[in-house]
Parts: structure tokens; sequence; C-alpha cells
């Protein structure tokens, strides 16, 4: 008997190869659901800003005061009276950009040159977070920055009289500000991407350390630099809460031939709304829905809403196109 | 180089790099060019460092500085009336305007005690024990000097211009420091030394230019002198002025005299800036800021130092348990203590016998603003309460009662049956319920009701530091009946209260909740989604069309505007699924009380949409990070693709995803203009009670008080800023700290 029982006795039961790999597991299966369902909120997402946008601007397009020539070369917004020109606020975001991009692009290549090929690993591990600090901080702050120090600063430059209160250069100069972090990591990252025998090699034909970064590792990570730029621009015309607080609460209603060009229309120091600004001012309002005032900032928001998608999407086939693989 | 040239002579290339001198020229030329280009990518980074440094620097210089406040009640005065009364309410406490009535009543009970001007103890000092104060027994050298804590130096000012045209005053100020001291101790304060009365004396001499030797003095006779003097200030020198009238009067002085009791502030204000009073009196010395007034206005102050008040705090000499008390001993005796052993078991246990002057006197005055603490929020909350009580009208009284009430076992405004009626009643208080007010919502109270502080004009810290003298001149020439602070923005009672559309009484309570549910919520319903949508795009999905499809969306998603999202949320949240958003679907809110969809809830929403690329494209990083080989182990031991992921991928990647979360919940606490799209509260100053509840963030508090023109708005939204920045360093500081715990287990 002892002896017998020691042996183990044969399966009776036995698993065949199609029962193990067919076995229907339900709650794998309810898990993979969701979280297949998790990854489609996202596109739910984006149809959902694109319909609601959509939705609203085609409202506000089919009201009989508003044609579509109108709205995009008129020269004055003021919904209320009828006035339906998007041109002065376009105009005050593309000078906010184009101020920040002043600011940005420079000082952030610059940067990010000095981080990939100058700076000691030392250095690095402090003023990378030092970088990070200043992109954390949230936008209202340096709306408040703008307003409170920018301003100031420039008034005292170029005399109170010059300098509104609320104007265009202190939002566009802080707006840079903000993006500084942005250009300076996501170029940074497309240099440092560049292998490093293309370096040795400059090196090893004589190139300065400078000569080596401006005409071997920028040309190299150009695409990634360029899509950098891209996203910077688009995050620029994006941004909303430096405009609202520095920039002006109204919008810079013009007429071509009446005001001066320099003197008024493109003028920095004169108070300017953007798109975002608008948006902001109107919806922080008692807005009741299905006005026109409702229906014209949903087709402001698909205007920017378009110009950034069109801005990321460039700087998607730029990455991917131009960019240079190395093995 | 160039030397070694000589040695060969190279042929001059025709292409290509030059040789010899020209070489090395070039060569240098290179190398400054590589220099200037270092130099101004340092530059560039520091361009950066400077932005952050100025953004601090205003934030700071805008949260603290000196702000010039007008009080509708004189908080200093509202306690000192307060204390007083406490001190005169005790039915062992004998009160008396006549000194030496008080003397008397102490002299002959071992068991009593009080306090009266010091020269009326001399006078009865065989019978009295003089008690020391903190360690100090007054004497003349300690009264004269202020060591005494019960000692103050009173003064009279004048200026030698002012002197040399007015025959009145200058006579009037010769007389005084001529005589003062034959009346002082009759007036009940101390006398100076003769070496400080001579040196007042030598000062006069200067103003008048008599070159006589020191100690000799050159008294004028009054009779007859006439003309006109006016005199402001305090009102503890006043007594004195008074009697050296009267005595000048009755030696002949006929000039035509005004002697104004208002204050020694007052006073030298009506002499520095008006230049309206010719002497002003003083139970304080000028300071630096009034003799720049005075200076301004042409006139240069010159001090006579003319007597010390000192107040003896005194016992019978029959007792024979007291020499010497402290300041804390002394505030339970005048006040709350009924027998001697209450303040110290070691005393006897009979009953503290109190004489005390009356109020009129200034000498009470003196002593409660001396030895009880004179800061509103340094009294207890009964205090307090009596305070209110004292200031309020019954009805409001009521009605702030009935809100909340002030005990737990006693009631103020009401009496016990009325209370008992409201809460049996069909509509009771909400009083009935809620616990008793705590000491801050009394404080605040009596803010907005007794005291009503009115900021009139404030600075920024930078000039309050450096600048502060001229701010003090500036503020008593423009606000005269407001006193200067220096005021730190960011306090306590600014955490504490709600939103106030008066600066001086707003707070953030409102906004942080706001901010801590809205993020609460955001986190909630982002975490999980987004971590399923990265462990779906890393772990199961196939290179097909619509998982590229997915990826490419969600990057584009995280490049879109926030205000987007904040147009998404209120088409969507807000308006097309209100029913669910305002909590109506749930019966959780009555209706009539609802936020129209503009609630927590839908913000959160908005923020979780806003936040989820974010969450996903540091989740998928982190799950990348984990080696397959972990997952192979895994598999290789039977486990289901969800039990491998659930109990080796997971947990190795967690530091990672919780890491991208916390980010990613620091933009979301950051995140403005969505949340003032989607409908946050412009004006709100009740605690958010729930997901359907209105809302405001902290900042969207910032946004609307940064847009206020009002300068007192512009501090409280640095102010906010700096609680915005300490919330955001300590979500990121959880964030290393989880992730290096982590870290460290894993390992």
């Amino acid at each position: 008997m002892a002896t017998q029982s020691s042996v183990p006795p044969i399966a009776t039961e036995t698993f065949s190869a199609e029962s193990l790999t067919k076995r229907p597991r339900i709650g794998e299966a309810l898990i993979q659901v969701f979280l297949f369902s998790c990854g489609i909120i996202s596109i739910f997402t984006t149809i959902g800003i694109v319909i609601v946008l959509a939705e609203e601007a085609i409202k506000f397009f089919a009201l009989p005061q508003v044609t579509l020539l109108e709205y995009f070369t008129g020269t004055k917004w003021q919904p209320a009276i009828g006035y339906f020109g998007v041109l002065p606020l376009v105009l005050a975001t593309i000078m906010i950009s184009g101020i920040g991009m002043v600011v940005a692009l420079p000082i952030g290549l610059l940067t990010a040159i000095y981080l990939s090929e100058y700076a000691s690993p030392r250095a690095r591990n402090i003023l990378k977070p030092l970088l990070e600090v200043l992109a954390g901080i949230p936008t209202v702050v340096y709306g408040y920055f703008a307003l409170q120090f920018m301003t100031p600063v420039l008034r005292s430059i170029f005399g109170v009289q010059q300098v509104q209160i609320f104007n265009v250069a202190s939002a566009g100069i802080v707006v840079g500000i903000l993006i500084i972090p942005l250009v300076t990591s996501l170029s940074e990252d497309a240099l440092s991407a560049v292998p490093r025998s293309l370096r040795e090699a400059a090196y090893a034909l004589g190139g300065t350390k400078w000569e080596t970064a401006r005409q071997i590792v920028l040309p190299a990570g150009l695409s990634g630099v360029t899509a950098a730029f891209v996203v910077a621009i688009s995050r620029a015309v994006g941004e909303t809460m430096i405009v609202a607080i520095a920039a002006g609460s109204g919008p810079r209603n013009f007429e071509i031939g009446k005001d001066s060009l320099f003197g008024f229309i493109f003028n920095p120091f004169v108070a300017g709304e953007t798109m975002t600004g608008h948006m902001v001012r109107i919806s922080g309002g008692d807005l009741s829905y299905n006005s026109v005032e409702y229906l014209s900032i949903f087709s402001i928001g698909l205007l920017l809403f378009v110009m950034t998608l069109i801005l990321n999407l460039i700087a998607r086939r730029i990455v991917t196109k131009y960019r240079e693989v190395y093995e | 180089m160039s030397d070694e040239s000589t040695t060969y002579i190279a042929p001059e290339p025709k292409f290509g790099y030059p040789a010899g001198p020209k070489l090395d020229q070039q060569i240098k030329a290179r190398h400054r060019r590589g220099q200037f280009w270092y130099v101004l990518l340092g530059a560039s980074l520091i361009v950066s460092i400077l932005a952050l440094i100025a953004l601090l620097y205003t934030i700071v210089n805008d949260a603290f500085g000196l702000a010039a406040v007008e009080y509708k009640n004189d908080p200093t005065r509202l306690v000192v009336e307060q204390q007083e009364k406490v001190m005169l309410a005790d039915r062992d406490t004998v009160s008396s305007e006549d000194d030496r009535e008080l003397a008397a009543g102490i002299m002959n009970d071992p068991y009593a005690i009080g306090f009266f001007g010091y020269a009326y103890y001399q006078q009865s000092s065989d019978n009295l024990t003089l008690l020391a104060v903190d360690g100090i027994t007054p004497d003349a050298g300690n009264v004269e000097d202020g060591t005494y804590p019960l000692a103050r130096p009173l003064f009279l000012y004048s200026d030698a211009r002012v002197l040399e045209n007015n025959q009145a005053a200058n006579v009037f100020i010769n007389y005084y420091l001529t005589h003062v001291n034959e009346e002082i101790s009759d007036v009940g304060y101390f006398p100076l030394s003769a070496g400080r009365i001579s040196q007042a004396q030598q000062t006069w001499k200067q103003a008048n230019a008599l070159d006589l030797p020191a100690g000799q003095w050159a008294a004028i006779n009054p009779d007859g002198v006439g003309g006109s003097l006016s005199i402001a200030g305090s009102s503890t020198v006043y007594p004195l002025t008074q009697r050296m009238l009267e005595r000048i009067k009755a030696d002949g002085f006929v000039g035509d005299t005004s002697d104004e009791s208002v204050g020694s502030t007052a006073g030298y204000r009506a002499f520095c800036v008006d230049g309206a009073a010719d002497i002003a009196a003083g139970s304080r010395p000028m300071n630096q800021n009034e003799f720049a007034s005075c200076r301004k206005i042409g006139r240069l102050p010159l001090e006579f130092a003319v007597g010390t008040d000192a107040l003896a705090i005194v016992v019978s000499a029959q007792n024979d348990f007291l020499t010497a008390v402290t300041a804390d001993e002394l505030r339970l005796i005048f006040t709350t203590a009924q027998k001697w052993s209450d303040v110290n078991p070691n005393w006897p246990d009979q009953p503290i016998k109190r004489f005390i002057p009356g109020t009129d006197s200034g000498t009470l005055d003196f002593f409660v603003e001396t030895v009880f603490p004179i800061a509103l929020d340094e009294l207890p909350q009964p205090t307090l309460v009596s305070i209110l009580a004292d200031n309020v009208s019954p009805g409001l009284g009521r009605r702030m009662e009935s809100e909340q009430r002030f005990f737990a076992d006693q009631l103020v405004f009401f009496s016990q049956e009325q209370w008992a009626e409201a809460c049996d009643g069909a509509t009771p208080y909400a009083g009935c319920t809620l616990p008793p007010r705590a000491k801050d919502s009394v404080l605040q109270l009596l803010n907005e009701n007794v005291t009503e502080p009115n900021i009139v004009a404030v600075w920024k810290l930078v000039p309050s530091l450096l600048n502060r003298a001229a701010i003090e001149q500036e503020a008593l020439e423009k606000y005269p009946a407001a006193s200067l602070q220096f005021t730190s923005w960011v306090s306590t009672a600014f955490l504490r209260s709600p939103q106030s559309s008066t600066p001086e009484l707003a707070g953030v309570r409102t906004a942080v909740l706001g901010s801590l549910w809205v993020v609460a919520f955001t986190a909630l319903v982002s975490f999980p989604l987004g971590v399923g949508a990265a462990i779906y795009l890393e772990e199961y999905a196939t290179d097909n069309r619509l998982n590229r499809l997915i990826q490419t969306n969600i990057s584009n998603l995280a490049g879109v505007p926030s205000i987007i999202y904040g147009m998404l949320g209120l088409a969507v949240f807000v308006r097309a699924l209100e029913v669910i958003t305002s909590g109506t679907a749930f019966g959780a809110v009555a209706a009539g009380a609802t936020a129209n969809g503009r609630t927590i809830l839908s913000a959160s929403l908005t923020l979780a949409l806003l936040i989820l690329p974010i969450i996903i494209i540091s989740g998928q990083e982190a799950l990348r990070s984990v080696p397959n080989s972990l997952r192979q182990g895994g598999m290789a031991l039977g486990a289901t693709q969800w039990q491998t992921i659930w109990s080796h991928v997971l947990p190795s990647a967690l530091p990672g995803i919780l890491t991208g979360t916390i980010l990613s919940i620091s933009r979301a606490l950051g995140e403005t203009a969505p949340l003032v799209v989607v409908g946050a509260s412009t004006f709100i100053t009740t605690d958010p009670t729930g997901p359907f509840a209105k809302f405001t963030t902290l900042p969207v508090q910032i946004y609307q008080w940064t847009s206020r023109p009002q300068p007192e708005f512009q501090n409280l939204a640095a102010a906010a800023i700096v609680v915005l920045l300490i919330l955001l360093l300590s979500l990121n500081a959880t964030a290393v700290l989880l992730r290096n715990r982590y870290a460290r287990r894993a390992a």
C-alpha cells in the first residue's frame, strides 16, 4: 500500500491544448474593452470639439446679419451693433504671437544650444529644473507679471504717453517668456538626438565648438528645431490669460485709410484684444445661450482651433518628413 | 608658429586654408567668434533666470508692504475700553478719581492692591509698599530713563523761530521750565532730575541765543506779558500744562491762551503739518517722520522734557506676602482673579481688594495700554464677544447669534426662552444646530461691523523697507486719520476668510476649497481613464489604422489651446448635460438652488479632458520603460496578459505614472481660462459643499482681482499667487517624494 501510494497516480483528467487556448476569459475581455474605451475617449473628445464648435459656428453664420465675407474682411468687431469683422482680433493675436516669437525663438534656441553643446552635466542638472519651474508657473501668474512688471518697465522706457496701461507689447513679451522653456526643451531634444559621431568628425576636421554647433549640429537637428518653433507659435496663438489680463479688453477696431498704419493699427503700445482674450471676457459675464455673443465666440473658437490644428499638423509633418535618421 | 614659418617657405595656396600669419589670424578670429557666441549663449540663458527672478520679485513686492488703514472705530480704543470695563466691573474694586482716597483705602487693608501716579505713593510711602514690576522697583533713575515698564516721558515741543516771534510762547516755556518741578508731584507725575531740567533749560537758552554758563538760568517774570498762545497735544501733559497756565496767569500773565487735549499724535500734527499750534505737548518723543514734516514747513522742533509719568503699583505696608509682581500676574490680579490664591497658590486664600483710578484720568488708559495686549486678535474669544455686544445693535447681534451662536453654554443677544422657542418652532435658526463660532469668526464680525477698517493707500514692499520715512510722512500729510501698518497680505486671516468686496477683509478660503474640490474630482476622473488608455495603447493596441489614429489624435489634443476645452465644457457639460452636472437628475439639489450646470462637476470633467492627453503620454512613457523581460516572465508562468500587466508591469511603471499624473494635476490646478468659460462664479462667499455646488478657484480669483483697478486688489492677487505657488510647489514635491519612495522599493 505504502509503496504504491508514493507513485503519483496517472492523471485521469487531461487538458488538451485546445481547451487551454480557447477557454473564454470574460474578465480579461471586459478589461480589454474598458481599456479600449479609455483610448477611444480621446477620439470622442476631438469629435466633440469639432461638432460643438462647428454647430454653434454654423448657427452664427446662419444669422441674417452675419456674412462670411464681412467676417474675414471687416475691420470692426462689435457684435452688439452688428459689426462682425474678426480681423482686429486676429491681428492682435498675430501681433502678440509675433512679439512673443521675437523674444522666445532666439533666446530659446540659444539656450538649447548652450544646454546641449556647452553645459557640463552638472550645470545642466541645475539649469533644466530651473527652466521647468518657469514652465510650471500658471499663465494667470504671468498675466499678473505682465501687468505689474512688464507694463511699468515699458512705460518707464518709452514714456507714459506712448505706452498705454493695457498694451500688446507687454503681453507679447511675457508670452515670449512663457514659451522660452517650451522652445528650449523641444529644441534641446532635437539637438541632443544628433549623434556624437557627427560632432567628433567636425572636431577632427578642426572645427571649433561654435562652428560644430552651428554648421553641423544645428542643420542636422533643424527639422526638430523647426517643429519646436511651430509648436511654440501654436502655443502663443492659443495663450489666453496673459492677453486677457495685460493686452486690453476691447477689440482694436480700425478703418483702413483713416487710422494711421503704425501709429494705431500696428502700434504695439496700444491696447488690443486677441481672439482668446475676447472669448474669455465675453464668457466671463452672464451669457445667455444662443445670443449673438454666445454664438460668436464659438465662431472665434473654431477659427482658433483650426489655426492651432494646422500649426500642430505642420510641426508633425516637419518632424516625420524632414527628420534625418542616423544609424 | 610664425617663427617656424620662416625656416621653410610654403607656397601661397590658391585655394583652401591660408598659411603663415594669415592662418594664425584666421584661427584667432575663429576663436574670437566662438568666444562671442559662447557669451551670447550664456546671456540668453541668463535672460530666463532674470525673468524668473523678476517674476518672484514682483509677487513678493506686492504681497507685503505698508498700508494706511482708517478705522471707523479704533480697535486699540475698543480693547482699552473693554479692559477698563472688566476691571471696573468687579464688586471688590474701588474706583476713584481722587488718588488720596485710593491710597487711604489700600493702606488699611492687607489684601488690597492698587495703582496711581508715583507722586502719591511718595506722599504716603510709610504706609504703602511699592511693588517691583517685572523685577524693577521704580526709582528716580529707572523711571526717568524708561526702564521701569510703567513709565513714560512728558515733553513740550516748539521751534526757535516761533519762540522768537511769539513772546507769549517763549515766556510760557521759560516759566514752565522754572516752576514745573514745584507743581508736577501735585498733578501726579514724576519730577525730572535737576540735570534733565537744566538740559531743557539749555535748549531754551540756545533758542534765545543767550550765552549763559551751564547751570545758570534766566527766569523771566511773566507779569504783564501778553499775546496769543496755542498749545495742543497729549491728554497726559494737559493737566500739568493747565496747572502751569493757572499759575502763570496768577503771576500776571495776560496772554490769550488755548490748550487742547487732543493726544500726542494729533498735537504733533497740529504743530508740524498745519503749523496751527505754537507748542505741542506729547507723552512720547516725536518720531523721525514728524520731525521731517516739521522741517518741510520750516520748523525745527526743539524738545523740552518736563517730567515723567510713572505708575506705582502699591499694596499696604501690612501686606506680608507681596513685594514684586510680573506683568502676567498684574493682568490676572486686575481682571479675572477673585482671590490672591487664584493668581499664585502661595498667596493667601483671601479676596483681592482693588483700588484703581477712574476712567477720566488717563492713568487707567495708560495702565491698560501698557499692561494688557492691545491687539484685537490677541484677546480671548469671550472678551471679543463682549466687545461685539457693546458695539452692535441688539437686532444685528440677534441676527449674528441666530446664524451661529457665540458660546455653547450661554446666549449673548437672546434670552434662553426666546432661543428655545425659536429652535423648537417651524423654522429653527441655523445657529440651533451649528457648533458655536470660532474666534476667527468673531474677529471677522468685529472687523465687518465694528472696527470697519478701510485701506486708503498701499505701498509695495521695497519702498516700504527702503523709504519708510518718506512714506510715513506722506501718510501723515495725506491721510491724517489713518494708521500706517506693515501688512503681510498673505496671512492666516487671508487663508480663512471668504471672498469679500472690501479688500482688507477678503480672503481665499472659498477659492482654495473650490480649487481642491475641482482638482480632486479631476484626478478621480482622469487618472483611471488616462492610465487605462496608456495601457491599451502600450500593451494591447496592434499597429493598425485605428490605433495609429488614436495615437496621433492624442498628441494633437495635447496641442489644443485650453480655452477650446472650455468651449467644449460649456456646450457639453454645462448646457447639454445640465440635468446631470447640476445634480437635479439625482435629486441632490433642490430645484431653484441649482447652479445651472456651472458646477464643480462640470469644471472637473472639463479639466479631466484637458489633462487626459498629458496623463496618457506620460503613462505610455512609463510603461514603455518597463523591460520586456518582465512581461515575458509573467507570461511564461502562465499568467494572462492582464494578470501580467497588473502584477508585473504596472507596479514597476507606477512611479512614472504617478509623477506624470501629479504633474498634470498641477497643470489643472493652475488652469484658468477653461474654468472662466465653463462659468466659475465671479463672486461667491459660501464654501463649496459638493460636486453640484457653484465654485470659484484660486487662479480664477487671481484673474478677477488682477482685473480690478484698485491697487489693494493687486496686493490680494499677489497674496493669492503666493498661496497658489505654495500649493503647486507642495504638489510637485509630493511627486518627487513618491517617485523616490517607489524607486527605492523597486530597487
